[in-house]
């Protein structure tokens, strides 16, 4: 059912520079995601540095869901917010749709979601929905919000402020917000870090049909196995701090991926294999 | 329910509003009482110092002298509460969006926070001249600083993902500031106005003490200059209470406020 791909797994052996077919995604579809050689340095206090990411290269082709795994502080957040332009590189190039990411976020082309479902806390789910809208200075598609509501089960809560929603219901507005304006590329920075297990498996495969509509470029950072290999087409598993690509799991598993899913050998297989690289990633 | 349980619980229906009002405002009455007592027992004049009775007899007795007056200090504290916060709302926007006017406003609210206003009466006289307009001066100046420095903190204080997620969107300056910073400052604005309300009617009534040609301040210096010591003390009480109503009026306004943007 699933299969695995272990390519030449050292930090030195970047796995995906080419945009070539194979490895970097579904054959025959372009590149949407480009990250060659990329490092990254954080200034600290009196003149030190800190190296976040060393000589990553990464291809994400269109429609396809990547995810980023890798051990706590490794830089798995600041390939995203670079793909995001929140962050520049210090050497190296992102690009998206073959552009630097602040022309795709200049046409509100990018979606984003965050740990921190970063809703207006004075805003009604519909309004938090509409804000791409009014920050675009476009009329606001009441259609197109109402579908959202509908699409991520959140019926009879379009008035509802969000300290009246349950965590998993704010994540729900945060992703229906991020694809409200059709993005060509979502970012999801571990959206559902701070549910609980239960919650946090309801919504994973919440998103799996919501993407298995949309088929949306999509890059998930996640420190969650689980979760990556119920998602992703591949996993990309990054070295712990400086962040290089360690691993690239294909995952093979059937689409759409229902609950059943979890039931299979090959799932587990696959989740306990990542599991152990993680674990040396973090030592 | 039998019926002792019944006249139980009717009793303690009666008494529970009285034991919380006790319970409550008991210091109140205590300091009421104190007052009575050093009267009493130092045997003062009631020219040196009213009997609570007095005081209270003065206020209750003449309700349309205070009434009018008071009418006046409120539209002056008002007034200046209005103008006030919302320069230095205004003047928290323009510090964030510009560095230039950073540099010339913010030590210029740190003098006009660091001068006390007794200090700064006489200057606001000799610009604004002796009447109305410098009470209404020095109202703007105390209600000024807190909106300022509130407004601004409130302007920084976007949550750092939010902020982020404005910045995917691309959002301009001006809409970041409307769509996001403005209602995210609103909480802070209401703790300025919670803080400002009651002095301001205090400031209000200084200035009309000092300069103004009505209001409670000029009552009170009126009665003074007169000697009728119950008006001067029912002025002072009048101002307290109504400084205490617009503490409980702005705290109510503030968490309504805070719920809403919150």
């Amino acid at each position: 059912m699933i299969k695995a791909e272990h390519i030449a797994g050292l930090p030195e052996a970047p796995l995906d520079t080419s945009g070539s077919p194979g490895p970097a995604g579904p054959p025959g579809q372009p590149a949407a995601i480009v990250l060659r050689a990329v490092q990254k340095e954080f200034a600290l206090r009196r003149g030190r540095t800190v190296q976040a990411l060393d000589g990553v290269d990464l291809t994400v082709r269109a429609g396809e869901f990547v995810a980023l795994l890798g051990p706590s502080g490794c830089g798995k957040s600041t390939v995203l917010r670079m793909v995001a332009g929140l962050d520049e590189p210090t050497s190296g190039e992102v690009l998206v749709e073959d552009r630097p990411p602040a022309a795709l976020v200049r046409d509100h082309r990018l979606g984003v979601a965050f740990q921190d479902h970063a809703l207006l806390p004075w805003a009604t789910t519909f309004a938090n929905i509409a804000l791409p809208f009014r920050v675009a200075g476009r009329a606001v598609d009441r259609e197109r919000v109402g579908a959202l509501i509908d699409l991520v089960g959140l019926n009879g809560f379009a008035d509802a402020r969000p300290r009246q929603l349950s965590g998993g219901m704010r994540q729900r507005v945060a992703i229906a917000r991020a694809l409200v304006l059709d993005p060509e590329v979502l970012l999801l920075d571990e959206p559902f870090g701070a549910l609980d297990a239960v919650t946090r498996r309801r919504m994973n495969f919440e998103l799996a049909r919501i993407w298995a509509e949309r088929r949306i470029t999509t890059l998930l950072v996640t420190h969650d196995v689980d979760e990556a290999v119920l998602l992703a087409d591949r996993v990309v598993v990054l070295t712990g701090r400086p962040g290089r690509v360690r691993h690239i799991e294909e995952v093979a598993l059937p689409r759409p991926r229902g609950r059943d899913i979890t039931r299979d050998p090959g799932f587990h297989e696959t989740v306990d294999r990542l599991t152990e690289l993680l674990d040396e990633s973090a030592e | 329910m039998r019926p002792g349980a019944e006249s139980a619980t009717a009793r303690r229906a009666v008494w529970r509003p009285v034991l919380n009002a006790v319970s409550r405002y008991w210091t109140v009455v205590a300091l009421i009482a104190a007052w009575a007592l050093w009267i009493r027992v130092e045997n003062l004049n009631q020219i040196v110092a009213p009997t609570p009775a007095a005081v209270f007899g003065d206020v209750l007795g003449h309700p349309t002298v205070y009434a009018a007056d008071l009418g006046w200090t409120l539209l002056n504290a008002c007034a200046g509460l209005i103008l006030g916060m919302a320069l230095g709302a205004g003047s928290a926007v323009a510090v964030w969006a510009s560095p230039v006017l950073s540099g010339l406003m913010t030590p210029m609210a740190l003098i006009m926070r660091s001068v006390p206003v007794v200090a700064m009466i006489p200057v606001i006289a000799q610009v604004a001249g002796f009447g109305n307009t410098a009470v209404l001066a020095v109202t703007v100046v105390v209600s000024f600083f807190p909106a300022f420095v509130m407004a601004g903190s409130g302007l920084r204080s976007a949550p750092a993902a939010t902020s982020d997620l404005f910045t995917v969107l691309h959002a301009s300056r001006p809409t970041r500031l409307r769509l996001l910073l403005l209602p995210n400052a609103a909480g802070a604005l209401l703790v300025a106005l919670r803080l400002t309300a009651p002095t301001t009617v205090l400031a209000a009534m200084l200035a009309e003490y000092l300069l103004g040609t009505h209001g409670l301040g000029k009552l009170f210096a009126d009665s003074v200059t007169f000697m009728d010591t119950a008006r001067a003390w029912g002025t002072a009480l009048v101002a307290t209470v109504v400084s205490v109503g617009c503490f409980i009026a702005a705290r109510a306004a503030e968490r309504h406020g805070t719920a809403r943007f919150s």
